[in-house]
Formats: structure tokens, C-alpha cells, sequence
């Protein structure tokens, strides 16, 4: 008599925040994920991978310098194109610029400064409003109405402007531009925390806590940040993108990331008169990289928001 | 309603103020102008002479107390750099920030409302993607970097569009063609989403299902009934949106050489000009409080619950 | 009938005779009493004919424009305002063609030899714009009433015991100022190439719309008028068809602000612009290649590094051998190369060639080496085996690349900073402020300043203790610096200074690198000077020596 074995399907049972986790991540957006995922790894890596160093001049041969000068020995040869071109050269892959540097190395070098500056400059931004919205909409009155009026004040300033007027008080560094960023945006978060706040003191477990003597300080850290964090993780990843631009744009105005430093904003500025030599791709490959970044950052956003906010889900 | 446009106006006006004395307080920390024209070779002579002139010498309290009733009666001081007045200086270049920004108003109009509807009206299409897409390349997108690839391509390569200036004359419109696009081509993604995210309001909205019910065609019903009904916050966005670029445009109008306001922020900003930078930073907050103010009362006005009120 | 013939004859001849003679004592007669000093002073060069003025000439400045620059009396210390002192106004003697001084509003100058009284007549009928005559009395009106660069100076010698407060007004053509002690550097100084104070202005004009109005819409005898401006932006000027000297031969001038080289660039190739200054860098290429475009060197001055502090022990640039080996460290052939095609020379002095007593290279000066081992060799024994950290390298705006050129140099023999950016108006506040204006002394700064009082402007301002913008205070300098002073020996006043500068140039407190070509670029519309072969004719514009820009505008021609 033949036995047929009752096929019984192998389940792992994970444990459910595993699972939850997976769920999170196979419902991700690939694409903006692997390019944040390659431009982090660039960033974090730059020391290995990167072919050259980011401020010395590759060392050029005897002949790229009797090419390029008419003399054997040279310290540099700038303004070599990428590879696809005759005069490029697959060690220099993306082509040097007038320094004679790597732009490939430099490149990567400088999603760290992007990187950096941007998350961390949003985060502090974030940690800063969103306490002060807290504040704002929990205790009210007089902490409202003073919290609320800067903001205002501080929200009708628009951001460039703004961040130039402080860059001209701290100067060009890049902490000075994380210092500048989280000044710039904190209001950005306080507004829409304290709308949060304002419908969440109303609810019944915010009341019960009151009512059973849990102190201020305890209610705001243990029930009403924990709650708000969704719109503030909204908030955040869509100011990402701005903050990278904001960077970008006071480094290509030379008050953002001082020189040597590979900033991709003080890149393209530094490439502005290559472009009328012809040698466009100085200036566009930083630029490049400056949107492939954001444009992941955004998609990242767009994706949490929806995630996030049921009433957006079904859009 | 009465109450409300009161309550309303001293709010702006408390913005206002605070603006003035956050922007007063910060300019003065950038630095010390008069150690900026101590060049190689100057004497202090001259150099206290400079102080005493641009009333540096005075107590900080002295200083903006004058400030104040100088902005009063709408006078913004001298410039240090330029000698002249603030308000005729920043008069004088307003109008081309102008030209600017409402070029690219149009253009960021143009491009993002027609994608938005097409996005909303095939939602959840491939179309919709499209839209969401230019939306966010519009973005993502720093403006100098669209500049600078129109540069490449049109001023440099292809030779159509000159590169840099205003042109002579107010419809030289080859000049504005560029920098309105760089400027524009950022908003623009923001009105797709705004479009899109309305029009779908719209479109589920009981008056639009009655509309179709009574037998309406339906090209009626997009162009006529929903796009009307949906412009209300795409305006407002853009409205908001025309008064920032004006005053953001500063590094386009350094690239293009677009002799705007932002290029006097930035000039004053490196001479240590506080007038000038005083003068440009407020107009900027004046423009949008008013601007916030207005929409405040229009809104209230259109809201029968707030017009109806004491 | 040949007695009446010899009688006309005779009577021809006596008149013709007194007649010579009015000439001849007309300028012969002295205006001051006593010996006379030898001025150096050349004639003008008039037009015999008077042309019609043709064509728009458009410039473009390398940064926004300034309406101060406008008023003389406010004359700031930076070359800049000379380019619009020459449009709109004149002086009583300036920089020309012809040579350093040249008589302009005066036809004729005196100096006692002590230099306690100095006399100046002006022209026949000289008018300002708006057809009033410019007398003594503007003259003298501008000399009390300058409130820009050494005005103190200039109002502090003056001889205020005399009842004219030491402002004497012959008449309404002769002048004579009287001082109260002997003032050597008065004729240099009061040159329109110097300060302000000779720029001779409208007094009844000037004191009708007051200071502020006046750069609104300034009024000046020089050959343009000035039409209209846009504050920062553009100002146009129209010729002067009444101006002593000729009429000018454009019709308007039109000078933007366009701080962009790119953007200056692209105006010439595409006619928008006539002349532009500052084409170096990168674009330097381009404009080579382009055959539509011509440039001119134009040479301002050298290059050289300074290093704030370095008389402090703390300091790393207290030893001399690691100024030395920085020297050493520099490939000033390469980075001429890189910056200005090659067309900047290496040089050993700070100071240019063309400026009085300047040491020249190669005949006074060798060309700096350049021996990377060497400096590697300097550095170990001064201590530094392994290298050295510094703070900042502080290039003068915005020649940011160039600095990075440095830095690169630098770190190939184990020096190693920072880039520090400043904008223009900071860097000349700081770097005026001398030692002081740069905290700590492991700064190195890339600084460049043509001045235009010779090799002693340049070593009172940066070398002499007392001055506010000394880097370098050493008492052996003083010492010489003293004697020279108190010198009217022209020779021992040549010597001494030339000592000065082989001092600073062996001890390398100073490092010169090379001699800047500010180049300054041409379009196609721009005709050759004068009567001047095609091709290479336009450099008669840049004529003028020590000046920063061509000036005189009006002999500038374009097509129409």
C-alpha cells in the first residue's frame, strides 16, 4: 500500500518583530534604497575603495606629461577626461581636474560631506524642534504663544537666505554648516509637531496619565514623543533632500565646505570656468550625484509618508 | 471677522518685529564693516571717520532704536558698499528679481499643472508615475546644477541663449529663458504634487459625482468643474511659492549674472553691508508676512464660519 | 622809401622782439621766489584737431560696482577708484603715456628745494561738464575738504600759521601751497595716481547736492560725463567733446560689474563686451585660442608669501630655514605655468620691476631655486623630520586655485594646511591690519600689492614697524628706514632702500613667487590706437606705467 507522506510545508517561525522587519523590507522601494545603499557605502568605505587619494594629484607618467605639457616632468596633469575618451585613462576613470586629482576619489570622498552634514544636520534640527513643539503644544499658554511667534518669525525667512546670512557669522567649516542647517530647519519641525500634540492631549491615555500623577516631563517623554515620531520621521526624511542642497548650494557660493575638501557643491563651483573649455563632465558628475542622492532621500520619504499615514495608504 | 482680521494683523506684526530685531541682532554679529575698509595702507583717521559716519560708534541699543523709526517711515539707512540708499538700491533691482520670479512662476505653473492633473486623472497609472516622478526630479534637482547643464547646452554648445546678464531691453525674453528655468524647474515639482493631491479631492467629491450624474461630458467636467475647483490651494502654493523664489533665486542670479536682489544679499553679506543685507533679508520677511497675512483674510472670507463671526 | 621800409622793419622787428619776449617771460617768470627744485614733470600731449567721438566702448569690471568710487574726496586706498577718477574726472598732474607725472589741469608746476612751497598754474579756460570754469578756487576748495586716504596727512603739513591757513590763491590760474615743514613726497602724493586729493572738483556743485547726491550723479572736468547708473551694476558715460586734451574718440562708455570670468568670457566672444579684466586661470586658455579675442599682460605686481608672527619663538617660521626651505618648496616655474600659461616670471622681489629702486631680476636679484630635496634637508635640521603642521594658507581673493597650487607644493616636501577662504573685503581688512589681523603665526599668506610710491611705499607699509599694516618689525630695517628719512640725498635715499630690500629678500621674511599678468582681454570691435599697426597696435593702451588700468580712456576707439 503505497504511503504518501503528508507534505507538511517547512515554516520558520520567526519571532513577529523579525518578521515585522521583513515585511518593512520587502515592501521597500529597491531602487532609492540600493542607491542610498551604494552612496553610503561609497561614503563610509571612501579610504578603501577609492583608487586615489582626495587631495593629492595622481602622479602622472612621463608620457601624459609630455602630452599634456610638452615636457616629460610635471607634478600633475590636469583637466584629463573619463575613460571613454582618447586622452582618458581607465586609472583615472572619471578624468582629474585642474589639480590633477581624482574625481572618482573625490567624488566618493564627498558623499561623506553629504551624507554627513545632511543627516546630521536634519537630526539635531529634528531633536530641536521637536522638543519645542512638545513644549508648545503640551504646555501651552505663554510657552505657546513665545515658541510659536519665533517660529513664525523663523519660518518667514526663506532657508538660503537665511543659511547665507549665518554662514557669514560662523564662516565656512563643515560643522559650521551642521550648526547652520539645524538653525535653519528646526522650525520646520515645531509647527507640525505641535499640531500633532495639540489633537494628542485630548486623548484618553494622555488624561489617565494626568490624572494618576504622572509628571510633565514623564507624559511628554514615555506617551507623546514616542507618538509623534511617525510625522517627525516624515518630516525628517523629506528635509534630508533640502538639507543636502542647502549644503550644496552654500558650498558652490564658498561659504559652505571650505577647500580642499571635496564638497560636490564646491566642486561644481570650482568647475564653472572648465565649462566654457569644453570640459562639462567637472562640473556634471558632482551634480549628478548631488541628485541621485537627494532624488533617493526623496523617494525614501515619499515611501515612509505613505507608509506611515493611513490616510495617504490608498493614494 | 472683524476680530479676526485684528487678531491676525498684530500676530503679523509681532512676526514682523521679531523678524526685524532676529535679523538687526544677527547682521551685527557677522562682523565689524568698518574693519573691512581698513586696507593696506589706510589710517585709522580715516578709519574712525568711516565709524562715525555710518554711526557705528554708538551704543547698540542707540542703533536700533534708530533703526526702528528709520524703518518706520520706510527708510533702511545708507549702504556702507554702495553709498546710496538701501530702499533706492534694492527698488532699483527689485523689478528684474521680479521679471525673474514670475518667469519662473510661469514656467513651474506650465509644467507642474498639467502633469499634476494628468497624474491625478490616471492615478495609480503608469501616467501617475510619470507625474511622481518629474515631481521629484524637480526636487531633487539644485537649481545652480540646472543652470549650469542649461549653460552647457544652450549657451555653450548649441549657441542659442546667451549666458549671462538681463538683456537691454524688458522683452529680451532670450536672457530670462535659462535662469526662469532653473528657478522654475524646481517648484515645479512641488506643484505637480500639490495638483495631483487636490485634483484628487476634487475628483472624489460629491459635487463632481453630481456633475457627471447630470450627464455632463466628461472633458467638461476635468476642464471646467474640477480643474476650477482645484486651483484654490494650487494657487495658494503658488502665490507662497512666486514670493520665495524672488528671494531665493541668489545663486542663480550668480551664475546667470541676473543683477537681482539676491546678488545685493550677497554682496552686502561679503562687505559686511549690514544696511544693505538689513534692508534685503526684511523685504523678504516683509513680502512674505504681508503675503501670509492676505491668504489668512481670504481664506477667512471664503470660510463662512469665520466671515459670519463677530 | 627804404627809410620807411627799415622803419616798418624795425617796428616789425621790436614788436616782433617785446612779443617773443611777453612769451618768452610769460613762462619764464617764477611763480616762487628762491632756488627751484627739479621736477619731473612732463608735458600733456594735446590733440592738434579735434575729432567726433564714435561708438559705444563696453567694459567689464571684475566686481560690482561702487558709486564711491565716484566721488573723489572719499578716495579709498585701493587702485579700483583710479579707473573712474580717469573717465569722469582730472587732476592737477597724473599718470599718463607721457610718464609718471604729467601735467593735466596745470600747465606748469614749481617747488622750492626744500619743498616748503609748492606752486601750480593752471591751463587757459578749463570748464567742468556743466560749463562753469574750474578756477584756484575749486582747487584750493578740494584740497580743505578731501576726507579720503591721507587726508590727515595732507592737511596736517600745511602751514595753518598763515592767515590763508597755508592755501595761497594768486589768482584765479596760479595756486601756491605753503607747509610748515619740508614735504619730499608731496608732488607723488598729490599725483592723481596716488590719492584724491588732486582730483579737482566743482565746489559750487558739489556743495549744492552735498556728499551723497554727488555719487548719485557726479560732475567732474575729465573727458566723460557721467550719464546714468544702476548701484552695483552698470554705469554709462558719454564724451566730453570740450575736454583741454582732445575729444575723446568713443562716443559712450559703458562699464558692468560681472563678477564671473566665465561669464566676462563669454561677453567678449559674443560681443557683448569690448574689454575685461582679470581673464586668468582657466580661462587664460581659451582666450588664447580664441583668434576673435587679444589680450594684454598687463603686469600689476609680484606674488609673494608672508608669514604673520614669524618673529615669535613659538612660531614655526621663526627659524629661517623653514622660510627657506618654503621657498625651495615652490615650483614657481610650473605654477606660472598652471595660472598664466607661462606668461608670469618668477621673480626674487616682492616689489615689481618697473617701480622706482626696486631690485630687478635676473640683473639685481637671482631667480629663486626650486629643490624640493633640499627643502626636505632644510626642514629636518631646523627640526622637522617629519614634516611640518600648519594652520592656514590664506590666498588673496579669489585666487583660491592658485592657493591650492601652493598647498599641493607645499605638502610634496611634508608642509602641510589648510585652505582658507576669505571674501575680498575681509582678506584687505585683515591683511591691513598687518600682523594682527591673522590669529596665531603658523599662517601663511598669498598676498599682492603694486603700490604705486615706489619700492619705499612698499617697504613703509608692510616692513616698517609704526605702520598699521607692518608684518615684518626688525631693527635693522628701522634703522635704515630712519636715515632715509632724514635724508634729502636722493642717492643715499635710492641706496638705503635698495639694502632694505636685500635684507627682507635674504632673510626670506618675504617669499616672491612670480610676477602677475592681471590680463586684461579684448574683442574684435576695439581698433588699434592711433595710428598704430594692426595686430599688435592695441597694446599702446596699456601705455600708461604702474597703471592698473589702461587709462586714458579717451583716446580709446572702436568700431562703430
Amino acid at each position: 500500500m503505497p504511503t504518501t507522506t503528508a507534505r507538511v510545508p517547512f515554516t520558520v517561525v520567526l519571532p513577529r518583530a523579525v518578521q515585522r522587519s521583513l515585511d518593512i523590507v520587502r515592501a521597500a522601494p529597491i531602487i532609492p534604497l540600493l542607491v542610498l545603499t551604494i552612496l553610503g557605502f561609497a561614503a563610509v568605505f571612501a579610504p578603501v575603495l577609492a583608487p586615489h587619494d582626495k587631495l593629492q594629484p595622481v602622479t602622472p607618467t612621463a608620457a601624459q606629461c609630455q602630452a599634456r605639457f610638452g615636457f616629460p616632468d610635471c607634478p600633475y596633469v590636469d583637466g584629463m577626461p573619463p575613460f571613454w575618451y582618447a586622452q582618458g585613462s581607465l586609472h583615472t576613470p572619471l578624468g582629474t581636474d585642474y589639480l590633477g586629482r581624482d574625481i572618482l576619489s573625490r567624488l566618493s570622498y564627498g558623499a561623506r560631506i553629504s551624507l554627513v552634514v545632511g543627516i546630521t544636520g536634519t537630526l539635531v534640527a529634528g531633536i530641536i524642534g521637536t522638543l519645542l513643539g512638545i513644549v508648545a503644544g503640551y504646555m501651552g499658554k505663554w510657552w505657546d504663544q513665545i515658541i510659536m511667534r519665533i517660529t513664525d518669525a523663523w519660518l518667514t525667512l526663506p532657508s538660503l537666505v537665511f543659511a547665507i546670512l549665518l554662514s557669514s557669522i560662523r564662516g565656512p567649516g563643515l560643522w559650521n554648516v551642521v550648526l547652520i542647517l539645524a538653525l535653519v530647519f528646526w522650525s520646520r519641525y515645531t509647527r507640525v509637531v505641535r499640531g500633532e500634540v495639540l489633537s494628542l492631549r485630548e486623548r484618553e491615555f494622555v488624561k489617565l496619565a494626568e490624572v494618576n500623577g504622572v509628571s510633565r516631563l514623564a507624559i511628554i517623554f514615555r506617551h507623546l514623543l514616542p507618538n509623534v515620531m511617525n510625522t517627525v520621521m516624515v518630516v525628517f526624511s523629506l528635509q534630508v533632500g533640502i538639507s543636502i542642497i542647502i549644503e550644496a548650494s552654500l558650498s558652490f557660493l564658498g561659504v559652505g565646505v571650505p577647500p580642499p575638501e571635496p564638497s560636490w557643491g564646491l566642486m561644481m563651483a570650482q568647475e564653472r570656468e572648465s565649462l566654457m573649455e569644453g570640459k562639462w563632465w567637472l562640473a556634471v558628475f558632482p551634480g549628478i550625484c548631488i541628485m541621485l542622492l537627494v532624488l533617493a532621500a526623496n523617494l525614501m520619504g515619499d515611501w515612509l509618508r505613505v507608509r506611515l499615514d493611513p490616510q495617504l495608504r490608498n493614494r | 471677522m472683524a476680530r479676526y482680521i485684528l487678531t491676525r494683523a498684530f500676530y503679523s506684526l509681532v512676526t514682523l518685529w521679531l523678524l526685524v530685531t532676529i535679523v538687526f541682532g544677527m547682521v551685527r554679529l557677522t562682523g565689524d564693516p568698518v574693519k573691512m575698509h581698513s586696507e593696506v595702507g589706510a589710517d585709522k583717521a580715516y578709519l574712525d571717520e568711516l565709524r562715525r559716519r555710518w554711526g557705528l560708534d554708538r551704543p547698540l541699543h542707540v542703533q536700533y532704536l534708530s533703526f526702528m523709526s528709520g524703518l518706520a517711515q520706510g527708510d533702511f539707512g545708507y549702504s556702507f558698499a554702495k553709498s546710496l540708499k538701501v530702499r533706492d538700491i534694492y527698488l532699483d533691482r527689485l523689478p528684474n528679481s521680479l521679471k525673474l520670479g514670475f518667469g519662473a512662476f510661469i514656467i513651474s505653473l506650465a509644467l507642474g499643472i498639467p502633469l499634476g492633473m494628468l497624474s491625478a486623472i490616471k492615478v495609480n497609472t503608469s501616467w501617475d508615475s510619470v507625474g511622481k516622478v518629474f515631481a521629484l526630479l524637480g526636487l531633487s534637482l539644485p537649481g545652480f546644477f540646472v543652470g549650469l547643464v542649461l549653460i552647457i547646452v544652450f549657451g555653450v554648445e548649441l549657441g542659442w541663449l546667451p549666458v549671462m546678464g538681463k538683456g537691454e531691453h524688458w522683452w529680451d525674453w532670450r536672457h530670462l529663458l535659462m535662469p526662469a528655468f532653473a528657478l522654475g524647474w524646481y517648484f515645479s515639482g512641488a506643484m505637480v504634487r500639490i495638483t495631483r493631491s487636490s485634483m484628487l479631492e476634487v475628483l472624489g467629491s460629491d459635487y463632481i459625482k453630481l456633475v457627471r450624474l447630470k450627464g455632463v461630458p466628461e472633458w467638461v467636467v476635468m476642464a471646467l468643474h474640477a480643474f476650477k475647483n482645484s486651483m484654490i490651494p494650487v494657487l495658494t502654493l503658488a502665490g507662497l511659492n512666486l514670493l520665495i523664489m524672488v528671494n531665493v533665486a541668489v545663486v542663480i542670479e550668480v551664475i546667470f549674472n541676473w543683477p537681482g536682489v539676491g546678488q545685493l544679499l550677497y554682496d552686502g553679506l561679503t562687505n559686511r553691508d549690514f544696511p544693505m543685507v538689513q534692508g534685503v533679508v526684511l523685504m523678504a520677511g516683509i513680502m512674505i508676512v504681508v503675503l501670509n497675512f492676505v491668504i489668512d483674510i481670504l481664506y477667512a472670507y471664503v470660510d463662512p464660519r469665520i466671515r459670519l463671526s463677530r | 622809401m627804404s627809410k620807411e621800409i627799415v622803419t616798418l622793419l624795425a617796428v616789425l622787428g621790436a614788436l616782433f622782439i617785446a612779443a617773443s619776449g611777453e612769451a618768452v617771460s610769460a613762462t619764464s617768470t617764477s611763480i616762487l621766489a628762491g632756488p627751484l627744485a627739479q621736477l619731473d614733470i612732463k608735458d600733456a600731449e594735446i590733440a592738434p584737431t579735434r575729432g567726433v567721438p564714435k561708438g559705444t566702448f563696453t567694459i567689464a569690471q571684475h566686481f560690482a560696482l561702487d558709486p564711491t568710487w565716484l566721488d573723489p574726496q572719499d578716495h579709498i586706498v585701493a587702485l579700483t577708484q583710479q579707473h573712474y577718477d580717469y573717465l569722469v574726472h582730472d587732476a592737477m598732474v597724473k599718470t599718463m603715456p607721457q610718464g609718471l607725472l604729467t601735467y593735466s589741469l596745470a600747465e606748469h608746476a614749481e617747488a622750492t628745494t626744500d619743498f616748503t612751497k609748492v606752486a601750480f598754474r593752471l591751463r587757459q579756460g578749463l570748464k567742468f561738464h556743466d560749463g562753469q570754469p574750474l578756477t584756484t578756487a575749486d582747487v584750493a576748495w578740494s584740497y580743505q575738504n578731501y576726507r579720503g586716504v591721507s587726508a590727515k596727512l595732507f592737511k596736517d603739513k600745511l602751514d595753518s600759521r598763515r592767515p590763508d591757513g597755508g592755501i595761497e590763491r594768486v589768482d584765479d590760474r596760479i595756486i601756491i601751497f605753503h607747509f610748515k615743514e619740508p614735504f619730499l613726497d608731496f608732488m607723488d602724493l598729490y599725483s592723481g595716481a596716488s590719492t584724491g586729493i588732486g582730483w579737482i572738483l566743482p565746489k559750487h556743485y558739489y556743495e549744492q547736492v552735498g556728499p551723497a547726491s554727488f555719487k548719485e550723479r557726479p560732475l567732474g572736468a575729465g573727458p566723460f560725463k557721467f550719464v546714468s547708473q544702476q548701484a552695483g551694476v552698470e554705469m554709462v558715460f558719454e564724451a566730453w567733446d570740450e575736454y583741454w586734451r582732445k575729444s575723446p574718440a568713443v562716443k559712450t562708455i559703458i562699464v558692468k560689474g560681472i563678477r564671473d570670468p566665465s561669464s566676462r568670457l563669454a561677453g567678449l566672444q559674443t560681443g557683448a563686451l569690448d574689454l575685461a579684466y582679470g581673464m586668468t586661470g582657466r580661462v587664460l586658455k581659451t582666450v588664447m585660442k580664441d583668434p576673435n579675442l587679444r589680450w594684454d599682460p598687463n603686469f600689476t605686481g609680484p606674488w609673494w608669501l608672508m608669514f604673520p608672527g614669524y618673529q615669535e619663538p613659538s612660531s614655526p617660521f621663526h627659524d629661517k630655514r623653514v622660510r627657506q626651505a618654503i621657498s625651495l618648496a615652490l615650483n614657481r616655474k610650473f605654477l606660472s605655468q598652471q595660472e598664466t600659461e607661462g606668461i608670469g616670471p618668477p621673480t626674487g622681489n616682492w616689489i615689481g620691476p618697473e617701480y622706482s629702486s626696486a631690485l630687478r631680476t635676473p640683473e639685481d636679484l637671482p631667480v629663486p631655486e626650486y629643490d624640493p630635496a633640499q627643502a626636505k634637508k632644510l626642514l629636518a635640521a631646523a627640526g622637522y623630520p617629519n614634516g611640518l603642521d600648519l594652520e592656514w594658507l590664506v590666498p588673496f581673493p579669489p585666487y583660491y586655485d592658485y592657493g591650492e597650487r601652493i598647498l599641493t607644493d607645499l605638502r610634496a616636501v611634508g608642509i602641510r594646511a589648510k585652505l582658507q577662504t576669505l571674501e575680498g573685503p575681509v582678506f584687505r581688512s585683515k591683511t591691513g591690519q598687518g600682523r594682527k589681523g591673522y590669529e596665531g603665526n603658523r599662517t601663511i599668506v598669498l598676498n599682492i600689492g603694486p603700490r604705486p610710491g615706489g619700492a619705499k611705499d612698499s617697504i613703509w607699509v608692510y616692513a616698517i614697524c609704526d605702520s598699521p599694516s607692518a608684518v615684518i618689525c626688525e631693527p635693522a630695517i628701522e634703522e635704515r628706514w630712519k636715515r632715509h628719512e632724514a635724508s634729502v640725498d636722493p642717492e643715499e635715499r635710492d641706496r638705503l632702500i635698495k639694502e632694505i630690500q636685500r635684507m627682507i629678500l635674504a632673510e626670506y621674511y618675504f617669499v616672491p613667487i612670480y610676477v602677475n599678468p592681471f590680463v586684461h582681454a579684448v574683442g574684435p570691435r576695439v581698433l588699434p590706437a592711433g595710428d598704430a599697426p594692426p595686430g599688435e597696435g592695441f597694446h599702446r593702451y596699456w601705455a600708461t606705467s604702474q597703471a592698473p588700468y589702461p587709462y586714458p580712456w579717451e583716446d580709446w576707439q572702436v568700431k562703430e
